[in-house]
């Protein structure tokens, strides 16, 4: 099981947190990983300063994600611990 | 002082009649002294200024004058020789009126004059009053005593709403007896005196096809029983203050809510518990609710705040947004249904740290827009009513 964190914090929920867990989630799905990947929500990762929002995969903190950029990262982080 | 203790409360809302930009019915509550309040509808002859003008004229006369101690039939005679008189209308000066005038025992005298006759909704179920006629000036004036039971409503309306549906769904109207039944029917001791003022007026607007033939008002005075919640904003500006406020604010009685991402960790860590967080997004503007076990509710801090004060707003005025957050689920439904209805008196923790997470200008959050926050919360609160502490850390 691969957790993910998405932060929900007030800095992050303007930056698109809902489209982020939106796009993680269609992934899940597209990928037929349910069960394999748990998807959670985070309170601030301190990660404020930076365009885009805050994601914890396992003990790694990836700021400044985009809902468009989400496939990629799956790519690279996400995958190579499944 | 809170427990079995209870309160008056209040609330009205009115539509007006299609095309008219003032209401011709108006409402005036004085309230003197704690368990005393005196309320007054009155329906103005005609509708926009000219009804607007002797309503409120009567409302005003009215309800200060009797506050102030004078005799009802003694402000009743003052107003009718003071009302102006209408030329084009056969020379009269009108304005129907009911005035409810409760005292420090719970007894209440209404005097009616021409609209229809309130609802008293005892123990949850309409009790008839009994009336007796008293004449004042040339005019008959019903008047009928009773006393308000924990959770009673007393519910007055103008004549706007027994002709709702006259010209659009109902021939004949929504009669008073269907009205009775209608408050009675979805009574709950749960329901704010401004929202069941609202459920009446909604659904005659409903009959009306959003188009009403007259001015319509309704005006609720509900015996409510004193409710504390307890609500905590922001960490302590100084770090080491932090257990000192959790403390208070823990030690409270009532409910607890947390509002904010930062304060809900510093809560838990008092509690020795965990934040659940949650990935559901009810509604996409406001971030999902957590959960911390001994916590009643947790919700995201300044956006979730913002969007209360938003509806604070509404419940003060139009009331449109209620249909809403009376079931939603989230944060800032969760606070409005625990703040506006549930509540008498609020406890306001508020903690004064800066967030560095907020200090990003593009943001458009800041520190003083938490306090802003707090502070229009708390003045539109106090406008419901509400008593209000606010404590700073």
């Amino acid at each position: 099981m691969v957790n993910v964190s998405i932060c929900v914090g007030s800095s992050c929920h303007l930056k698109g947190s809902y489209e982020v867990i939106e796009a993680f989630r269609n992934e899940v799905k597209k990928r037929g990983l349910e069960g394999k990947v748990e998807l959670k929500a985070a309170f601030c990762l301190g990660q404020c300063g930076h365009d885009g929002v805050a994601v914890k995969i396992e003990d790694e903190i990836i700021p400044g994600l985009r809902a468009e950029n989400v496939a990629t990262l799956f790519d690279e982080k996400v995958m190579p611990l499944l | 002082m809170i427990g079995e203790d209870t309160e008056l409360e209040w609330g009205t809302l009115s539509l007006n009649k299609k095309g008219e930009e003032l209401c011709g019915d108006s409402v005036r509550v004085v309230k003197a002294k704690p368990k005393e309040a005196t309320l007054v509808l009155a329906d103005g002859l005609g509708s926009g200024v000219q009804a607007n003008i002797l309503s409120t004229l009567t409302a005003e006369m009215l309800s200060k004058m009797i506050e102030g101690g004078v005799e009802v039939r003694e402000a009743v005679d003052c107003l009718i020789r003071t009302l102006p008189i209408a030329k084009n209308r056969g020379n009269v000066a009108y304005s129907t009126f009911t005035i409810t005038k409760v005292k420090p025992d719970w007894s209440f005298t209404i005097y009616n004059y021409d609209n229809p006759e309130p609802i008293f909704l005892h123990y949850g179920k309409e009790t008839p009053l009994i009336y007796d006629e008293l004449e004042v000036g040339g005019k008959t004036i019903h008047r009928a005593r009773g006393r308000l039971a924990p959770n009673d409503v007393l519910i007055m309306v103008s004549d706007g709403a027994v002709y709702a549906g006259v010209g659009e769904t109902l021939n004949f109207g929504w009669t008073r007896k269907e009205i009775g039944e209608y408050m009675s029917a979805l009574y709950d001791p749960s329901i704010s005196a401004k929202n069941l003022a609202t459920l009446l007026v909604d659904h005659c607007r409903v009959l009306y096809n959003s188009r009403p033939g007259d001015d319509t008002t309704s005006l609720v005075l509900k015996r409510r029983k004193r409710v504390n919640v307890n609500l905590l904003v922001g960490p302590a500006t100084n770090a080491e203050d932090d257990t000192k406020m959790m403390s208070l604010f823990f030690s409270k009685e009532g409910k607890h809510l947390v509002s904010g991402g930062t304060t809900a960790k510093v809560a838990a860590r008092y509690l020795g518990e965990k934040v659940e967080t949650s990935l559901d997004y009810i509604e996409p503007n406001i971030p999902p609710i957590s959960h911390i076990e001994g916590v009643d509710l947790v919700t995201e801090g300044v956006i979730t705040l913002n969007a209360l004060v938003k509806l604070a707003e509404d419940y003060l005025g139009k009331n449109e947004k209620y249909f809403d957050w009376s079931y939603k689920q989230d944060g800032a439904s969760l606070l409005a249904k625990a703040l506006f209805e549930e509540a008498s008196d609020i406890s306001f923790f508020v903690g004064c740290a800066v967030n560095p997470a907020h200090q990003d200008p593009k943001l458009g959050i800041s520190i003083s827009t938490k306090m802003q926050l707090v502070e229009n919360l708390t003045e539109q609160l106090k406008k419901m009513g509400k008593h209000i502490r606010v404590a700073y850390f």
